[in-house]
């Protein structure tokens, strides 16, 4: 069978803590590092662990050379595991998975709006519109200026709630304030449901907007259906897992965070 | 192919005694993205009923210590698309089918069984009773040796082929119900689905998924499972598929020792899809280091040291 899914034991190269309880780490993984696409996930397991034990889904943050960054706040017990994990211990890593943000053609302007751990997709999607062509700029939202982190060789106008860094408010309100002067081909939006919620309302209907969408998941393949994503249409759930995380606004209803 | 792998359930010679749990492994299709799934003794296709079903809104799935709490709530593309774009697919892939199929009323169980018998590579059904029995006050079918003892008659009527019962484990006496399934005809009983379990998220004072309890499976419930397969193989002469828990190859061992002739591998798919590799080579080291003849020499080998006991 025709595949570019792997199931790699991948290890780690280095971890970085960018930011309080904020990581970056680098695992050498070359066949999913070679077949990534922006917005694509991985399912990162413990080997032999029985807890933590299922998988947990990360977006990959960007590519290098052989090796694939991944992105964290380490909230859970698996993210906290992972942020200690030392330099060249392994864990397995399942992907790439689902379906990315669209490819960009050249000449297209893309508006990249990221918050909280939705930064993951960052660098990967900013790189990869540049190599095509695109004109990307990338918009980071966050409560306050320590929660926020800069990428090595990529421009980000910041937004905080609270005005310590950047604009002065959320990142949606800027790219309101921006859509007044300009108007991109594109909107790429990553981060937690109510911000994917408010760029859905404010952008879906007047340009091609898509939103990466985070929910509980077990296997990220499509065995367990434990990641339903309500279709716009009202006929039933998509699967996040693989018919996502990346979805076209129009196609889905975000959920709020309300149980 | 290893011939002393090979186990026999009903009509079906499965290659080894490793099948992968409903509801875990899909339409099987995904699961040969990693590997060959040809070289399982079975696949188990998701539960499918007569019409397809969107499923319980999320939130659907949680972790435990342990294991995972879920509540799909059946979502499934229903038994008319299984036939018409799955089974070929799964046809090419080599594998041998067992289809699942749930219902909520007993003539639908009939319906689906008709259906899947015609199907050439269809080789086996699984039935799963747990749904709740809608002409019966909502009690679950799968609970009452009564009812689960009719649709079992229902289904053997109209499905030569070989016929399982998954047992649910939230009874007093799992026995009872394998022997009504023993005795209206089934080829071997599944010990045994998830356990009823439920999680809180304490800053929300809310249920961790939407229908508040959920099926409890993984590591977890091993030694609840592995209980109940014991207790099911004093009572009953058909073979018995465990499920429950399997992470390892121990784990498979254990359940031949304990008297399971096959397992069924679910939750464990989710962190490594291409486990059955590891557990079949763990396997037959195991057999071939024990410088046994046949896996099924280990099948309720268990050796409790009861007769040694005197009676007081």
């Amino acid at each position: 069978m025709p595949t570019n899914q792997f199931l790699e034991y991948a290890s780690v190269i280095k971890t970085l803590e960018v930011a309080p309880h904020t990581f970056l780490t680098e695992f050498s993984s070359p066949k999913i590092s070679a077949a990534v696409k922006p917005g694509q996930f991985v399912m990162l397991s413990f080997p032999g662990s029985l807890d933590p034990l299922l998988p947990r889904a990360f977006s990959v943050c960007e590519v290098k050379g052989d090796g694939v960054v991944l992105f964290y706040v380490a909230v859970g017990k698996g993210t906290r595991l992972l942020s200690k994990l030392r330099n060249g211990e392994e864990v397995i890593l399942n992907g790439p998975l689902g379906r990315g943000f669209p490819e960009l053609a050249r000449g297209e302007k893309v508006w990249l709006a990221v918050g909280g751990s939705g930064a993951a997709v960052l660098p990967i999607v900013i790189t990869s519109a540049i190599d095509s062509g695109a004109f990307p700029e990338a918009f980071y939202g966050a409560r306050t200026m320590k929660q926020l982190m800069h990428f090595d060789n990529i421009q980000i106008e910041f937004a905080t709630d609270d005005g310590s860094a950047g604009f002065h408010g959320t990142v949606v309100e800027l790219l309101k304030l921006k859509m007044k002067k300009d108007r991109p081909d594109k909107i790429f939006a990553c981060g937690p449901s109510p911000m994917l919620a408010s760029v859905q309302r404010e952008f879906g209907e007047k340009v091609r907007t898509y939103i990466s969408v985070e929910t509980p998941m077990a296997c990220g393949m499509g065995l367990c259906q434990g990641c339903p994503v309500r279709k716009k249409d009202g006929t039933g759930y998509y699967l996040a897992c693989k018919d996502g995380p990346v979805f076209d606004t129009n196609e889905i209803e975000v959920a709020t965070g309300a149980i | 192919m290893k011939t002393h792998l090979k186990i026999g359930i009903g009509k079906l010679e499965l290659k080894n005694p490793l099948m992968t749990a409903s509801g875990t492994s899909g339409y099987g299709d995904e699961l040969g993205n990693y590997f060959d799934v040809a070289a399982l003794g079975a696949v188990v296709s998701k539960s499918l009923t007569l019409k397809p079903k969107i499923g319980n809104e999320p939130p659907r799935v949680t972790e435990v210590a342990c294991g995972m709490l879920n509540s799909i709530g059946l979502a499934n593309i229903g038994v008319e698309r299984f036939i018409s774009e799955k089974l070929p697919k799964l046809r090419k892939s080599g594998a041998t089918i067992i289809a699942n199929i749930a219902a909520k009323r007993a003539e639908d169980y009939l319906s689906l069984a008709e259906m899947l018998s015609d199907e050439e590579d269809v080789q086996g059904l699984e039935i799963n009773l747990s749904c709740p029995n809608v002409k019966e006050g909502g009690i679950e079918f799968g609970s009452d040796p009564k009812m689960l003892g009719t649709i079992t008659r229902l289904v053997r009527n109209v499905f030569p082929k070989t016929l399982l019962v998954k047992l649910t484990p939230n009874v007093t006496r799992i026995s009872e119900l394998a022997r009504a399934a023993e005795g209206e005809g089934a080829d071997a009983v599944t010990v045994a689905n998830t356990y009823v379990g439920m999680a809180i998220d304490i800053y929300k004072r809310a249920p961790k998924i939407h229908t508040v309890t959920g099926g409890l499976s993984g590591p977890a419930i091993k030694p609840l499972t592995m209980a109940k397969v014991y207790e099911v193989t004093k009572s009953v002469d058909i073979p018995i598929v465990a499920s429950g828990g399997i992470f390892t190859w121990q784990d498979v061992i254990e359940y031949l020792i304990a008297g399971a002739s096959a397992v069924e591998l679910g939750t464990v798919l989710f962190a490594k899809p291409n486990v059955p590799e590891e557990l079949l080579s763990g396997i037959e080291s195991y057999v071939s280091s024990s410088k046994l003849e046949h896996i099924s020499d280990l099948i309720g080998s268990l050796n409790t040291g009861v007769e040694k006991v005197s009676a007081h």
